[in-house]
């Protein structure tokens, strides 16, 4: 593991990063998803893809990293992108699963891959709604302090200013970035997710022109399981680009 | 004999202090022991001793067993009537911050508990990479050409490749890289700065003989264990070092010559002497062309060297018995009432 400060509108983020492989010569930048950190990322592809240098990353106010102000999926985007040019990281593949997924897109990579991305807003199921009708009801009736019975599972125990952030960047529709990338995208879906369904990987698969859908056995965390096989993928993915 | 091991901490060597607690339950088996773990947030509590097993810590199980406060000469445990005392010396196997950065130190000594360990100036000194230098240079101890540098500013090397890059301040490899050119520095900087703003930056020499020495003072003389030569594939790494703290077979004595042996020993008392009384330390030494020069010093090491000395029991009874006494000043206020008295009041 590796700390690097970055300075970001007057304030000062500690970054934490780990490179692996650090003499190869193509860049593969790996992003975990909300809640998550660049420890489970390892543990899935640290010992996959060894001709590509690895640079793992831990989003800001998650793992190691510091977050100290709300900020967007745009913010988080460019705090990243100060960090590659810190560490002369050029965006051959960049790898986002979940949250990640939405910032690897808008970091515009040669090969984008997508695992179990957000990004598709997806109507709210009714029980959702039900409750969130049921909190409005209760706060105008003076109940807010029942919040905590209510708030999302990934919002509990943030900070003010990650809670900030989760609101900015909760059910963000990316379906514009995702029809503008023009980059190689390799998109890679569990069958059973239920945080990103399965039909958002197919709504992404027809709006990037150059994007192809494997889906796996296994829920928003498939690749754990899948790790292998996804390295492969991504290894040819990668290989294709070299065809021209 | 009766002694509480006080373990954990918060530091980013709180696991390894886990082990070698545990490790020590077995090495002083026949002890009447007690064991105080520190949790990350500062909390005491005391250990069920045949709970004395990693998982009890890393699944908060712990949480479950009394808390202990600090009080004048003792740990104590809250009981429905009063309160219960932990008595007993203490061994504070803390290693890394609080344990060896002098706060477990200035506790125990605030609250006159016995102990075995650093005092607050040997903490100060052994803690901070760059203070070892300072009092090497005074004591006239030699330690391999250094320099330093600050997360916070940029500047050139001096020295050259290739390098070892260490956090000012912490003991096990952790944070620590070899760097062989140039283009490696900035990750490895990187790296140590993720654990402490300031590193050491020295000369990395291959293949360098190094020899481990662990003694305390006792009744005034100093008991030595036996010289080890560690081993290595390139340096001690956090996994290997880790490791090292379980190992429970003895070592095997390093083939040295007798005048090698008495230099070590003579670098060791000369920095033991007049600060480290009260603790088991262990000096890591590199030997260059038949020069003893110092690696570093570890005032709390990993399963206290155990694997070093041949009667490790008997080492910790007499050293426990051959604490330094602090003394504390008593305040009769003598002065005031002689001014009182010369006012006629």
């Amino acid at each position: 593991m590796a700390l690097k400060s970055i300075q970001y509108r007057h304030h000062t983020l500690d970054i934490s990063y780990e490179i692996l492989n650090p003499h190869a010569k193509v860049d593969l930048i790996v992003l975990h998803g909300w809640g998550s950190s660049k420890m489970l990322m390892k543990q899935a592809f640290g010992s996959t893809m060894e001709s590509f240098r690895h640079i793992y990353i831990d989003l800001p106010g998650f793992g190691n990293s510091t977050c100290n102000i709300p900020l967007t999926t745009r913010d988080v985007t460019r705090i990243v992108e100060l960090l590659m040019i810190e560490l002369n990281a050029q965006r051959d593949i960049i790898v986002g699963h979940s949250y990640g997924g939405k910032v690897a897109t808008l970091l515009n990579p040669q090969v984008l891959v997508l695992l179990s991305s957000a990004g598709i807003v997806t109507p709210k199921p009714f029980k959702i709604k039900a409750k969130i009708f049921l909190f409005k009801l209760l706060k105008f009736l003076g109940f807010a302090k029942l919040r905590s019975f209510f708030v999302a599972e990934d919002a509990k125990s943030l900070s003010e200013p990650m809670y900030q952030t989760f609101k900015n960047v909760v059910n963000e529709d990316f379906s514009n970035e995702f029809t503008s990338f023009d980059g190689k995208a390799l998109l890679c879906w569990g069958e059973s997710d239920s945080a990103t369904p399965l039909s958002s990987g197919e709504k992404i698969e027809e709006l990037m022109r150059d994007s192809k859908l494997v889906v796996y056995k296994g829920d928003h965390y498939f690749f754990l399981q899948h790790a292998k096989d996804v390295a492969k993928n991504i290894e040819e993915t990668f290989l294709k680009t070299l065809e021209h | 004999m009766k002694l509480t091991l006080l373990f954990g901490g918060a530091s980013f060597e709180h696991e390894i202090s886990i082990v070698s607690a545990i490790t020590l339950k077995e090495k002083l088996s026949g002890f009447d022991l007690q064991f105080i773990f520190c949790d990350q947030d500062h909390t005491f509590y005391l250990i069920e001793p045949s709970k004395m097993k990693a998982k009890t810590f890393s699944s908060g199980e712990h949480k479950k067993m009394p808390q202990l406060v600090l009080t004048q000469s003792g740990f104590e445990k809250k009981a429905l009537f009063g309160a219960k005392q932990i008595k007993g010396t203490v061994l504070n196997l803390i290693h890394g911050a609080d344990g060896e950065d002098g706060t477990i130190a200035a506790l125990l000594d605030f609250y006159s508990i016995k102990y075995i360990g650093p005092r607050i100036d040997a903490s100060v000194f052994s803690y901070d990479k760059r203070y070892t230098k300072y009092l090497c240079d005074a004591i006239g101890v030699k330690t391999l050409d250094y320099e330093v540098l600050r997360s916070s500013e940029h500047k050139n090397l001096q020295l050259s490749y290739p390098l070892i890059i260490k956090p000012a301040r912490l003991g096990s490899s952790i944070g620590v890289s070899i760097v062989k050119e140039e283009s490696e520095l900035d990750y490895a900087l990187d790296v140590a700065y993720e654990f402490d703003k300031s590193v050491i930056v020295e000369p990395f020499i291959n293949g360098v003989k190094e020899y481990n020495l662990a003694g305390c003072m006792i009744g005034g003389k100093m008991v030595f264990s036996i010289v080890e030569e560690p081993q290595k594939n390139e340096f001690l790494d956090f996994e290997k070092k880790y490791m090292d703290f379980a190992r429970s077979e003895q070592v095997l004595k390093a083939e040295l010559s007798e005048e090698l042996v008495k230099k070590l020993k003579a670098n060791f008392e000369k920095i033991y002497k007049g600060l480290f009384e009260g603790a088991l330390i262990r000096c890591d030494f590199f030997v260059i062309d038949n020069e003893v020069y110092l690696n570093e010093i570890n005032p709390i090491p990993g399963s206290m060297a155990n694997y070093l000395f041949e009667d490790f029991k008997g080492v910790i009874e007499k050293l426990a018995a051959s604490l330094p006494q602090s003394k504390r000043p008593r305040v009769k206020y003598e002065y005031i009432h002689s001014i009182s008295k010369a006012k006629g009041k």
